[in-house]
């Protein structure tokens, strides 16, 4: 039996997917990328393959993607995790059109069709509106990252945030617990903010349904919830979301590069 | 994909032209020299100073040669210390940074302005940059007030003209104040012939890109020809370095060879280069085999592709209408829209690409709607952003990822037109 890997080296978690020549995904595995990216390629790599049982030698092919894809020193190829989240969202909802990313340092609208990317847009250098605005506010009201969105869904009264910049919202939050507003409204209104914010980058490539949701912040259920109301529209989710991007890099692995990166 | 290493007779001859330039502007600084005059790219009327034997010295250039040199952060801070704001455009930081740091750069010594030219098209931060200019060096600033293109047509009126042609009657004189001599007619009809000359060759050195395989890069290598078409237009010397690019890149269309190994896409760039990463931008495109056919930016100084030439029986009236009507800044946007379609269109590119610049919010205001524009026409466009002069706003694992990622979709959709085919 012949597998393929997809290594998506993300700038907080590096995801591994290894699929069987029946496109069906036969092991994940995820670690913190930290300080050392070529490091953790290989750590994530090696932890797939001991979760399925696989031995390396059975890998015919390795794509790496996400920012760290050159990092991945066992790849026969490295596509962006653009291509690659349009391609993994198919294989899953092949009624995509629009793919909502949110990962730990950027946000992405991708337009697709057919598995193919027609457009997209990421957000600017700044943090403000990603995974790591939610880690800093969960941070200061002293709540772990996995329960600030099941906290949000029971928002009764949600606050206005007047930023979204990751660096201000710190004094903004503290503003509100100072005020004496419940955590949950105020979990709200930042899970309110970001949707807000994410769905203006949505509108630049199209509001075009299906929408399918991935990276890390897709597991957050108060953000799922929240731009599902804003879009009118139901999102596709998959406990599988935030490997979307390794699944596309073991797609096209697997397809042996349909489309090559630089030559 | 290699790069050819593509060190032709025209690349030494640049560095050599231009080193004699710089040495110009060295002597001048030293007091051994002609006096200089410092003025703008945008429609620069370099032909009126060159029949006075004034030298002129473009701020921008020297900014960006700082830029490349990856010289131009200490001066951008020193600008910011004295007050300079981090939105101010980057190139006014790192000039004036150089200018208080005693104008010496690794490739010259910056002479004093004698005359201070705002040449003023289309960018309101020249007035405020060389009005500044005129308070550190003391030399008073002569506005050249140039109005911007408002009509549909995109022609000047006649009273625009005149305007023009009245303020370059007073800049006549204040360069006969400076010299100390009147203006020798004849003289500069010639220098506006050899500019004459020179926008005849730099134009078909322009058309040439038309052709499979383009014989060059018309954004990174339209770079080492831009400048001897500011610093060295309307001298015989300038006219020779062109005449050399024409045959050079003429014999390059007939031997069927390119910048790259092979040409894999061709696409229209907007907005100027991230100089102080140029190499690693370059790269980007060139790992995809993809090749500039045209850029809007190499038409900052002057837009000769498109059939202007300078008339040298009528040197004023030509000057005025560079100034006013052929040059990328001075004209509208709906002009800037049918410039970059006429290039998709005759220069047979499949994309375009918008670099979009921080320090020039002139110029990028509007760029976001472009690319609106374009997408709806259907031409595959991609908007990136950093900036000209400041190394601070780069961001190349994002760039990169950009970049990789439109070619990524490009090449897909190659694929599938070749399929259904
Ligand atoms: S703002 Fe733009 S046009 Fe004006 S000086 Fe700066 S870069 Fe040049």
């Amino acid at each position: 039996m012949k597998y393929f890997a997809g290594v998506d080296v993300g700038s907080t978690q590096a995801k591994c997917i290894i699929v069987d020549e029946q496109r069906t995904i036969s092991a994940r595995a995820l670690v913190e990328t930290g300080a050392n990216v070529a490091r953790a390629a290989d750590r994530c790599f090696a932890a797939a393959l001991e979760a399925g049982g696989i031995a390396r030698e059975s890998i015919a092919c390795a794509v790496g993607t996400g920012y760290g894809r050159f990092k991945v020193s066992f790849g026969d190829l490295q596509i962006t995790e653009i291509t690659c989240h349009a391609k993994g969202a198919s294989l899953l909802f092949p009624q995509t059109r629009t793919v909502i990313d949110m990962g730990g340092q950027d946000a992405k609208a991708i337009s697709v069709r057919d598995g193919e990317v027609v457009d997209f847009v990421m957000n600017d250098k700044c943090a403000a509106g990603t995974g790591r605005f939610l880690s800093t506010a969960a941070e200061t009201l002293g709540l772990g990252l996995e329960e600030i969105g099941e906290i949000s869904l029971r928002a009764r009264n949600p606050v206005r945030l007047s930023t979204v910049c990751t660096v201000f919202v710190e004094s903004d939050i503290m503003a509100y617990v100072a005020q004496g507003k419940k955590i949950e409204d105020i979990l709200g209104g930042i899970h309110s903010a970001i949707a807000a914010r994410t769905i203006a980058l949505v509108r630049r490539v199209g509001l075009e349904p299906q929408f399918t949701f991935t990276g890390g912040v897709s597991l957050n259920v108060g953000m799922v919830k929240m731009m599902e109301e804003k879009l009118g529209q139901p999102l596709n989710v998959s406990a599988d979301s935030h490997y979307m991007g390794a699944i596309g890099a073991a797609l096209f692995a697997s397809e042996h590069a349909l489309v090559p990166a630089g030559n | 994909m290699t790069e050819l290493q593509y060190q032709g007779h025209l690349h030494q001859l640049q560095k050599q032209l231009m080193a004699n330039y710089y040495a110009a502007l060295t002597a001048s600084a030293e007091g051994s020299g002609e006096p200089a005059a410092y003025l703008l790219i945008g429609g620069n009327p370099v032909e009126l100073l060159r029949a006075f034997d004034i030298l002129p010295v473009f701020p921008e250039v020297n900014a960006l040669q700082l830029a490349v040199k990856k010289q131009s952060l200490p001066h951008i801070q020193a600008a910011e210390f004295m007050g300079y704001s981090s939105d101010n455009c980057a190139y006014v930081k790192a000039d004036i940074g150089q200018y208080f740091a005693g104008r010496k750069t690794p490739f010259a010594t910056i002479p004093e302005p004698s005359l201070l030219l705002c040449n003023y098209v289309g960018c309101n931060v020249y007035l405020d940059w060389f009005g500044h200019l005129s308070e550190y060096s003391g030399c008073p600033a002569f506005q050249l007030d140039i109005p911007f293109i408002r009509s549909k047509s995109g022609f000047p009126s006649k009273d625009d003209v005149d305007y023009v042609m009245r303020q370059l009657q007073r800049l006549i004189e204040r360069c006969e104040e400076i010299t100390g001599r009147q203006l020798d007619e004849d003289r500069l009809r010639e220098c506006v012939r050899l500019s004459s000359l020179t926008g005849e060759l730099w134009s078909k050195i322009k058309h040439l890109t038309k052709h499979t395989p383009a014989p060059y890069d018309a954004y990174f290598d339209s770079v080492t020809m831009m400048a001897p078409l500011y610093c060295l237009r309307g001298t015989p010397e300038g006219l020779v370095f062109f005449e050399t690019a024409y045959a050079e890149m003429a014999e390059r269309v007939a031997a069927n060879r390119g910048p790259l190994e092979t040409e894999r896409f061709r696409y229209v760039i907007e907005g100027p280069p991230p100089w102080p990463h140029l190499r690693t931008f370059r790269d980007m495109f060139s790992r995809w085999n993809a090749v500039a056919v045209a850029s809007t930016y190499s038409t900052v100084g002057g837009l000769w592709e498109f059939g202007f030439r300078h008339d040298p029986d009528h040197p004023l009236e030509s000057i005025a209408c560079h100034l006013l009507e052929w040059n990328l800044t001075n004209r509208n946007f709906l002009q800037r829209y049918e410039q970059i379609e006429r290039y998709l269109d005759e220069w047979h590119a499949s994309a375009l690409i918008i670099h979009s610049v921080k320090s020039c919010r002139l110029f990028s205001a509007g760029q976001g709607d472009m690319r609106e524009y374009f997408t709806k026409l259907g031409v595959p466009t991609l908007l990136i952003e950093s900036d000209l002069e400041d190394p601070r706003y780069f961001s190349e694992a994002q760039m990169r990822t950009r970049i990789d990622a439109f070619f990524e979709s490009l090449g897909h959709r190659a694929l599938v037109q070749e399929a259904s085919a």
